[in-house]
């Protein structure tokens, strides 16, 4: 099987790497464009990430559930955050989301890679069950949400 | 072709199994039916699916009608995907220009 390319996207923000990863991680609620892009949509009343590695990623509907994005695997600010991504799906079905933050004269460069659209080379979890080895799909995780927006 | 018919066409466990199978190579019906516990005609009907969805094609090659993953699908659901966080990281990049005084406005 071949390899499917990352997805990789960049921005350049106003700010030190410092603010830039605490505006991302402690702030997201308020810059999230969570009408288009979450879960719940118009539902959607919130997100945030615990700051830790385990921590959640987790969205907040207007009803108090709770839909959970992924898992922080990397916790190193001010440069790098790893997530765990499955929007809307089971964790077995996670991708793979890095997130760096790197100083370019007084601004900072955002680099997100999303990786993990193949099967997981986890063979006893395919054979436990076969649609649990089952990422590509996940070329649209936050999929249904983005297209309900 | 939409990603959304891409969506909704993978969000069938069968036909997601299909398309992992094709992920080794092309495959004719009868191989790709002798790994699933359904009918032929099932699986044809799966293999139209996805070929509507631009994630199958085939080509007749004598009595064999072989099957192989097409890249249009994929690249659909990749767009999506690169828009998806292009949306998001915009979104971020302004919130930052927006509520951080001594910042100016990110160049457009």
């Amino acid at each position: 099987m071949t390899a499917i390319a990352p997805v990789r996207r960049s921005v350049t923000v106003v700010s030190d790497p410092g603010t830039a990863f605490r505006v991302f991680t402690e702030e997201m609620a308020a810059w999230w464009p969570l009408l288009t892009h979450s879960v719940g949509g118009a539902d959607a009343v919130g997100v945030t990430v615990e700051p830790r590695v385990g921590g959640r990623v987790v969205e907040r509907l207007r009803s108090g559930a709770e839909e959970t994005w992924g898992t922080v695997t990397e916790w190193s600010p001010p440069t790098r955050l790893g997530l765990t991504w499955h929007p809307g799906r089971a964790p077995s079905e996670e991708t793979r989301v890095v997130v760096t933050f790197s100083a370019v004269g007084a601004e900072t460069l955002v680099e997100l890679e999303h990786t993990g659209w193949e099967s997981r080379a986890d063979g006893a979890a395919i054979q436990r069950n076969y649609d649990e080895g089952w990422v590509l799909v996940l070329g649209a995780f936050a999929t249904r949400a983005g297209a309900a927006g | 072709m939409s990603y959304e018919s891409v969506l909704d066409a993978l969000g069938d466990g069968t036909r997601r199994r299909l398309v992992e199978q094709l992920r080794g190579g092309p495959r004719s019906v009868t191989e790709l039916a002798a790994a699933f516990p359904v009918s032929r005609p099932a699986i044809s009907k799966h293999l139209r699916v996805l070929s509507e969805c631009g994630l199958v094609t085939h080509e007749t090659s004598g009595t064999r009608n072989l099957y192989r993953l097409d890249p249009r699908g994929l690249a659909e659901l990749r767009r999506w995907t690169e828009q998806f966080w292009d949306d998001v990281l915009g979104s971020f990049a302004d919130h930052v220009a927006d509520t951080r005084p001594t910042a100016r406005r990110r160049p457009r």
